[in-house]
C-alpha cells in the first residue's frame, strides 16, 4: 500500500457535512448533512422509510414462507437510489424524494441513512478507495461509546477502510488554534467556544479529555442571528426581508461593537456607516435593503440575549465563566488562558475581543471580592485570553484541526487499522490514544 | 447512483462555481492512487490542476501524451514538481459562450480519465489496423502476426493490480487483475461477477462477453509480473472482451470510460451491497426487539403459599 496516500478527514455535523483531506488548509466538499430517498415514509414502513422492507413477521412466525412480498423486488437497486448534500435538497423539493437528517444534536440517530451518506461521501465525491485511506472522523462531547462502535463497525466492516481515528469536535478545534499567533504552547486544555448554525456549546477540555460535567449550551447561535436581523428588516418595513437577505446582511456587515449606546450616537453622527444592500429578486428585480444597526445589535444577543429572546437571558460571557467555575481547580487557569473560537458564527469581528474584556471584567471582579473579604492578601492575578485565529480555518474548525493533525508523520499510528478491529473487534474504538497530547 | 462519475467532482465545482477568484492549494485524491493538485500560484485567477499517476511512465509508453495534448493542447503548462502532469485555466479568458466553458470544464476535470486513456485508445487503433488487414486473408492462410493479434499492453495502475489489454483483428480484450484481501469481499465479488458473467446470456446480447477466473488466462502467458492463482484465491482475473461493435468510433469515448471504472464500480457496488444487507439486519433486530417486547409477561398476580399451606394476598 502506498504509504502516501492523504488521509480523509470527515466532519459530520448536525446542519453541515465537511468533506477533505488531511493537509490542506479547507475542506474539498461542505454540504448539509441530508440525504433524499425514494418515496417518504412510503407503503407503510413506517419510521423505516429507505430500508428494505422486511415482513412485518419474522420468517419463523410465518411458518416459514419468509418474507415474500420483497423476493419479486430482489433485483432492483432501489437501496441505491439516493441523494445526499445539495443535491438531495434539490431532489426533495420535486416529487418522489423524502429528505432525512441522518444527525440529530450532533449524534447520528439514522444508522442506514448515514451509512449510504458516508458510501457516497467516499465514492461520488471524495472518489477514494476507502482501502487506500486512512480516516479521521469526529465526534461530539458525550457521544455514547455505542455511536462509535456502530461507527467503527460501518467503517471497517462496510468500506474495509485501513485505518480509522475518532476524535473528539472540540479537542480538534483546539489543536486548530495552535496555528494561531497568540498560542505559546501547544496544550491540549482549554476552553472551546463552538457556534454553528443551531446551537452555541461551550466544552472545557482538559490535557485533550472533555469535562463532560462542566459542558454548557447557550439556545442562540447563527440561526437566531439571521431571525433577529429579519425581525429588525421588518420592523422597518424593508423591501426584501426574505430569510436569505437577513442571512447575506448578517455574513457580510455584521460586527461586534465595544459598547451599544456609544455605538448608537456614533451612526448618528456618522451617516456613512449605514450600508446599502443591492438584493436580485426572482423575479429578476432588483431592491435596495438598508442596513442599519442591526450591523452591531445582531451578534450582541450573545451578549445581551433579552434583546432577542425572552427565556434565555443569560449573556455567553457569563456562561463561559460558569463553565470554567465549575471544572476542577487545577485546570481553570489553563481554562481562562485558552479559550478557542470555532464556528461560523464566532466569525465576527472583534467577537474575540469583546469576549475576553467581558470575561476579564467578570475574573476582576470576582477576584477584587475575594482580596477583600481575605483582608488585605494580593492576588497574583488571572489570564484570561480568547484565541481566534484565520476565518476560513475558524470557520471549520474542528474540520481543521483534523487536517493539521491527520498530516503528522505519527498519525497513523494513533489510528486503529482494520487488523486490530479484525482481531478484537468494535470495543477497540472506545479507547483512542490521544493524538496530538502529551509526549510529544 | 449506479455508476460512478468519470470527472472528479471537486475539480469541476471548483471550476464552473469561482465567482470571485480566491486563492486555494489542495491536494486531492482520486481512485487508484492518483494524486490531484489544484493550486493558484501566480495569479488569483490562474488555476493550475496538476495529476500525479502511479503508472504515468508506462502510460506515457502508450501514447498518453498525445492524448493530452489532443485534449488540453494550449492549457499544457511544464508539470509540477512530483507531479506528472500539469494544466493551467486563466479564469479571466475563459472561452466566452457558455457551451464551450462547460466543455473545457468537462475536460480538465477528466483529467485523470483522459491520462488512463492512452493505451485502451492506441489498441482499439491496433484492432482497426488488425482488422483492416485481416479482411485480406482468410482464416487460414493469415501470417501469424494477424492471427495472435498485437502485443499486450500492461498498465500497472496499483501496487498489487493490473490492467492487460491486448488488440486482435477481431476483438480487443482487456483483463483486469483483483486482488481481494477480506473474506467477505472476495464472497460478494465472486457474485457479482458471476451476475456479470450471466448477464449477456439472460438479458443483454450485446453486452462484453465477461470471463472470470482465478487463473491467469492464456493471453498473459509469458507476460512478467502475472501472479498466478494462489491457494486462497486472493487473485482473480475479470476478462472482458470487447467486439468490434464496442470498437465504433462513436462508441470508444464512452467504452474507455466505463472500463476505466470497472474496478471502482465493482468495489463501490460491494460495498453498497453490504450496507444494503446491513441495513436489512438492522431493520431485522429491531423485529426481533419487538416481538421480545411483547412476549415479556405482565405482572400477574400469583398465589402465594406460606410454608404451612396457607394462602395469603399480596396487598
Amino acid at each position: 500500500m502506498a504509504p502516501q496516500t492523504p488521509a480523509v478527514v470527515m466532519d459530520n455535523g448536525t446542519g453541515y457535512t465537511k468533506l477533505g483531506f488531511a493537509g490542506n488548509d479547507a475542506p474539498s466538499f461542505v454540504f448539509p448533512t441530508a440525504i433524499a430517498s425514494k418515496g417518504p415514509a412510503a407503503g407503510g414502513a413506517g419510521s423505516g422509510s429507505g430500508r428494505p422492507a422486511v415482513a412485518n413477521k419474522p420468517s419463523f412466525l410465518t411458518g416459514g414462507a419468509g418474507p415474500g412480498g420483497h423476493l419479486s423486488g430482489k433485483r432492483g437497486t432501489e437501496d441505491l437510489d439516493f441523494f445526499i448534500g445539495d443535491e438531495a435538497l434539490a431532489a426533495a423539493s420535486g416529487p418522489g424524494y423524502g429528505v432525512h437528517y441522518p444527525i440529530r444534536h450532533g449524534q447520528i440517530e439514522n444508522w442506514d441513512h448515514m451509512e449510504r451518506f458516508w458510501s457516497n461521501s467516499i465514492f461520488k465525491y471524495l472518489r477514494v478507495e476507502p482501502e487506500d485511506h486512512y480516516f479521521l472522523l469526529t465526534e461530539p462531547p458525550l457521544n455514547p461509546p455505542e455511536n462509535r462502535e456502530n461507527t467503527a463497525e460501518i467503517m471497517f466492516e462496510s468500506f474495509n477502510c485501513a485505518g480509522l481515528y475518532i476524535a473528539v469536535q472540540a479537542v480538534l478545534a483546539l489543536a486548530a488554534s495552535w496555528t494561531s499567533s497568540k498560542v505559546q504552547d501547544r496544550s491540549l486544555t482549554g476552553t472551546v467556544i463552538d457556534s454553528g448554525e443551531g446551537v452555541t456549546h461551550v466544552i472545557p477540555v482538559a490535557e485533550g479529555y472533555v469535562i463532560g460535567s462542566s459542558i454548557k449550551s447557550v439556545p442562540i447561535a447563527g440561526r437566531d442571528i439571521t431571525y433577529f436581523v429579519q425581525s429588525l428588516l421588518r420592523d422597518r418595513g424593508e423591501p426584501d426581508s426574505s430569510l436569505k437577505t437577513a442571512e447575506k446582511i448578517k455574513e457580510e456587515f455584521c460586527y461586534v461593537s465595544s459598547d451599544i449606546v456609544k455605538e448608537f450616537t456614533r451612526y448618528d453622527k456618522e451617516p456613512e456607516r449605514f450600508e446599502k444592500y443591492n438584493v436580485k429578486q426572482p423575479g429578476g428585480r432588483e431592491v435596495t435593503v438598508d442596513v442599519g444597526y442591526e450591523r452591531f445589535l445582531a451578534p450582541e444577543i450573545f451578549f445581551n440575549p433579552e434583546i432577542y429572546s425572552s427565556d434565555f437571558l443569560t449573556p455567553l460571557p457569563n456562561i463561559v465563566d460558569t463553565v470554567i467555575q465549575t471544572s476542577p481547580i487545577d485546570v481553570r487557569r489553563g481554562l481562562y488562558k485558552n479559550i478557542v473560537l470555532s464556528g461560523g458564527s464566532t466569525l465576527y469581528k472583534d467577537f474575540g475581543r469583546r469576549l475576553q474584556r467581558d470575561i476579564r471584567h467578570l475574573v476582576d471582579e470576582r477576584i477584587k471580592a475575594s482580596e477583600l473579604r481575605s483582608g488585605g492578601a494580593k492576588s497574583g492575578g488571572l489570564e484570561v485570553q480568547v484565541i481566534s485565529y484565520k476565518k476560513q480555518r475558524q470557520r471549520h474548525g474542528p474540520w481543521f484541526g483534523g487536517s493539521l493533525l491527520g498530516q503528522t508523520p505519527e498519525f497513523r499510528s494513533y489510528c486503529h487499522t482494520k487488523a486490530e478491529y479484525d482481531e478484537i473487534g468494535p470495543s477497540i474504538v472506545r479507547r483512542f490514544a490521544l493524538l496530538g497530547g502529551p509526549g510529544q | 447512483m449506479l455508476l460512478l462519475d468519470y470527472q472528479n467532482v471537486l475539480i469541476e465545482t471548483l471550476l464552473r462555481d469561482r465567482a470571485a477568484p480566491a486563492s486555494i492549494d489542495q491536494v486531492v485524491s482520486d481512485f487508484d492512487g492518483v494524486t490531484f493538485h489544484i493550486s493558484t500560484q501566480e495569479s488569483k485567477s490562474k488555476i493550475q490542476v496538476s495529476i500525479s499517476v502511479k503508472c504515468f511512465s508506462e502510460l506515457v509508453q502508450y501514447g498518453a501524451e498525445e492524448v493530452l495534448q489532443r485534449e488540453y493542447g494550449p492549457y499544457i503548462v511544464a508539470p509540477e514538481q512530483g507531479y506528472d502532469f500539469s494544466v493551467q485555466v486563466d479564469l479571466d479568458q475563459l472561452p466566452e459562450d457558455q457551451e464551450s466553458r462547460d466543455d473545457l470544464i468537462r475536460r480538465i476535470s477528466l483529467l485523470k480519465r483522459n491520462a488512463m486513456a492512452a493505451p485502451f485508445e492506441s489498441a482499439f487503433t491496433e484492432h482497426a489496423a488488425l482488422a483492416t488487414e485481416a479482411s485480406k486473408y482468410t482464416s487460414e492462410s493469415a501470417p501469424q502476426g494477424v492471427r495472435e493479434g498485437g502485443a499486450v499492453r500492461a498498465i500497472h495502475y496499483r501496487d498489487e493490480e493490473a490492467i492487460f489489454i491486448k488488440a486482435s483483428h477481431d476483438r480487443v480484450t482487456v483483463i483486469f487483475s483483483t486482488v481481494f484481501r477480506e473474506e467477505t469481499d472476495r464472497v460478494f465479488g465472486k457474485v457479482f461477477l458471476q451476475e456479470f458473467v450471466d448477464a449477456r446470456r439472460r438479458a443483454i446480447q450485446n453486452a462484453p462477453q465477461v470471463l472470470f477466473k482465478s487463473e491467469p488466462p492464456l493471453e498473459l502467458e509469458g507476460i512478467p509480473g502475472v501472479r498466478k492463482g494462489e491457494e486462497k484465491g486472493e487473485m482473480g482475473y475479470i476478462t472482458f472482451v470487447l467486439f468490434p461493435r464496442h470498437l465504433t468510433p462513436q462508441r470508444r469515448e464512452e467504452v474507455i470510460s466505463h472500463i476505466q471504472t470497472f474496478r471502482d464500480y465493482f468495489h463501490y457496488h460491494i460495498k453498497a451491497s453490504k450496507a444494503y444487507i446491513h441495513s436489512r439486519m438492522r431493520r431485522r433486530t429491531a423485529d426481533f426487539l419487538q416481538v421480545l417486547r411483547r412476549a415479556r409477561p405482565e405482572n400477574e398476580e400469583k398465589e402465594r403459599k406460606t410454608a404451612s399451606g396457607r394462602t395469603f394476598r399480596v396487598q
